[in-house]
């Protein structure tokens, strides 16, 4: 025996304060206890009672507004034939697509980030808006007919991923490749719906326009049902997968070594991120950098580690909720689709991030 | 030969991509001891811990765990059985120690049971054992270099398993941490685990290891108690280095003493 026999055991430090919880547990009956944050939670409130705000305040501002003391008098009571439109044709569906949209476009930008490792990894950046825009463009413009304009969108993200995917060289495990590979995607993407552009008349470029902007503007009910229905199911997944993808984040080897399956786990995330961002942008067009600032905005917020995948669902709800109230009643005229206001937005908050990545490396 | 119960490799050999590091290598886990592994660059111990952990898969050959390959078992029961903490982990943003170790009770727990009185105590236990009790809040981060290898073994140690893989668990820590964690190890042993660790430090690996094993170029040189094992002849067959054994003064344990090169002696 070597000398460890000398060595002895070390008695715990002790401290005058009463060791804190481990960590609140929510418990459900004895089969679920699941740990909460609590500054998470209190987050959450706050972001849920803003865009509780917002909302009202999208329904009651402006000449059309429906009166806030009509609108909470229970549903089927007296409204006018105006007010019953606004509600049910022009704001209302236009509301419940923004919140689900911004929801979707939050949680894809949660995922890509934790799984690229990366704040800049976000549907925008590595190509995906610009692939369903690709793809909008090709079989809304082009070869007209073969299939709805929405599907084409999500042939087109589909086939950025796969050309992302097949252009690293090591599938989505390489972040830093995943960028540099993704811009040249979406560079590539973006000149392909120029180019169809160049080749259609201008009454058909002007229609289009409007949707690569990323619009909220007139949705209807459809949209909406459609929107909800994706994050219905992919909601409850990116919930279940949050687990998992918090361990992958310690390394892929550690996480096969706690039998979450790094490479299962990053590739079942993308998936689900890539369907929630095409969900997005099928119904709204390619909306700039809500998917990116939104989990970031989170994560500030909560300052705890991890996708914080609600959080950021929450905050990407708000996010577009609040830009598309404030082009319905800001000063930019009427027909300012909501993406060039994000765009605007995002881009000044895109160059603080390359500064601070920058600082950060430089350092 | 073969028995039924423990960790072994059975005729591996394993590669990364095109490249093979190991070919048709067996080796048994030897129960209930502290196995050390060392050996020059490249001689394939980090990947032969690799395999054992199951985190590289074998072209060939298997690695069985109880006399059953360990591909058959559900990835989280091996989880729960056997730990593995890699060469570099990595560290959350903004992660508490509390929160790293906690990590570590992921293959006991289910999608709806995510956290019970069992896991709170798990990572108590490990916290105190590793002696990370007082820097729970604190951010692995903001911790120096031996605390946060300390955290680390306290996240593999709350998976509260009867295998603990340990890559090169020394590396980049100053010599007092390199030795704090190999206490810790040698306790964890004491306290009834089969500890297997790679190793750079052949003095470390002799005053530390009650099983060592030598490899060189994919292959185990020699394997055994380092005070019989522990030969110049072996040294100079795994690093070309030639060299005298003489008695650790303080352990007991063989302690290698590098020649003299000849021009240096000529001074």
């Amino acid at each position: 025996m070597p000398a460890s026999t000398a060595v002895q055991p070390r008695t715990p430090p002790a401290t005058g304060a009463p060791p804190r919880p481990a960590a609140r547990v929510l418990r459900i009956g004895t089969w679920v206890s699941v740990p909460v944050k609590p500054r998470s939670v209190v987050v959450g409130v706050l972001i849920g009672a803003g865009l509780f705000v917002t909302a009202l305040l999208t329904l009651t501002l402006g000449d059309l507004g429906v009166p806030i003391t009509r609108l909470l008098i229970p549903f089927g009571a007296e409204l006018g034939a105006q007010e019953e439109f606004v509600l049910s044709r022009l704001r209302g569906p236009r509301l419940a697509v923004t919140l689900t949209a911004g929801a979707g476009l939050g949680i894809a930008g949660a995922l890509f980030q934790t799984v690229t490792r990366n704040p800049l990894g976000s549907p925008d950046v590595i190509g995906l808006a610009a692939g369903a825009s690709a793809g909008a463009a090709a079989f809304g413009l082009m070869w007209t007919g073969i299939i709805p304009l929405p599907a084409g969108a999500l042939v087109g993200a589909v086939v950025a991923m796969v050309l992302v995917y097949a252009g690293t060289g090591q599938g989505f495990s390489s972040p830093a490749r995943m960028i540099i590979v993704g811009i040249g995607v979406n560079a590539m993407a973006l000149a392909f719906v120029q180019w169809i552009i160049t080749r259609t008349t201008r009454e058909q470029a002007t229609v289009i326009a409007a949707y690569l902007n990323g619009s909220t503007a007139s949705r209807s009910w459809d949209d909406a049902r459609l929107m909800g229905l994706a994050m219905l199911v992919l909601l409850p997944c990116t919930l279940a997968l949050s687990r998992r993808l918090q361990i992958a984040d310690m390394g892929d080897e550690l996480a096969d070594a706690l039998g979450a399956g790094a490479v299962r786990t990053k590739v079942a995330a993308v998936v689900v991120a890539i369907c929630s961002a095409t969900a997005a942008v099928t119904v709204v067009g390619p909306v700039a950098f809500v998917a990116l600032m939104a989990p970031q905005i989170g994560r500030r917020l909560t300052r705890a580690p991890g996708p914080n995948i609600a959080v950021a669902a929450l905050t990407g709800a708000l996010i577009l909720a609040v830009a598309d109230l404030a082009v319905q009643q800001g000063p930019f005229g009427v027909q300012l689709p909501v993406g060039i206001l994000t765009a605007g937005v995002g881009g000044v908050y895109l160059g603080y991030l390359l500064m601070k990545e920058w600082k950060r490396i430089s350092v | 030969m073969t028995t039924a119960a423990g960790l072994s490799a059975r005729d591996v050999t394993l590669a990364y991509d095109a490249r093979t590091v190991i070919e048709e290598l067996s080796f048994d886990v030897p129960d209930a001891e502290f196995t050390v592994i060392v050996g020059p660059n490249a001689c394939g111990k980090s990947t032969l811990l690799k395999a054992l952990a199951r985190t590289l898969k074998p072209v060939s050959g298997e690695v069985l765990l109880d006399g059953r390959a360990i591909g058959e078992y559900r990835s989280k029961a091996v989880a729960r059985r056997l730990a593995m903490l890699p060469q570099s982990p990595i560290a959350p943003e903004a992660i508490s120690v509390r929160d790293l170790v906690g990590r570590g009770r992921y293959p006991h727990q289910t999608l709806l049971r995510q956290w019970t009185s069992a896991d709170g105590d798990a990572v108590e236990h490990a916290l105190e054992a590793t002696g990370v009790a007082e820097l729970t809040d604190r951010h692995v981060a903001e911790l120096s270099g031996g605390q946060r290898q300390r955290a680390w073994i306290a996240m593999v140690l709350a998976q509260q398993t009867e295998y603990l893989l340990l890559d090169e668990p020394t590396t980049f820590l100053d010599i007092a941490h390199q030795y704090e964690v190999l206490d810790l190890c040698s306790r964890l042993h004491a306290a009834g685990r089969t500890v297997v660790a790679v190793l750079h430090d052949l003095n470390q690996a002799a005053r530390y290891a009650t099983h060592l094993v030598c490899m060189k170029d994919g292959a185990i040189l020699a394997q055994g108690r380092p005070d019989e094992i522990m030969t110049s002849e072996l040294i100079h067959a795994a690093f070309g280095m030639d060299c005298r054994i003489i008695t650790d003064p303080e352990s007991g344990s063989p302690m290698v003493i590098p020649r003299h090169t000849r021009e240096l002696a000529r001074r």
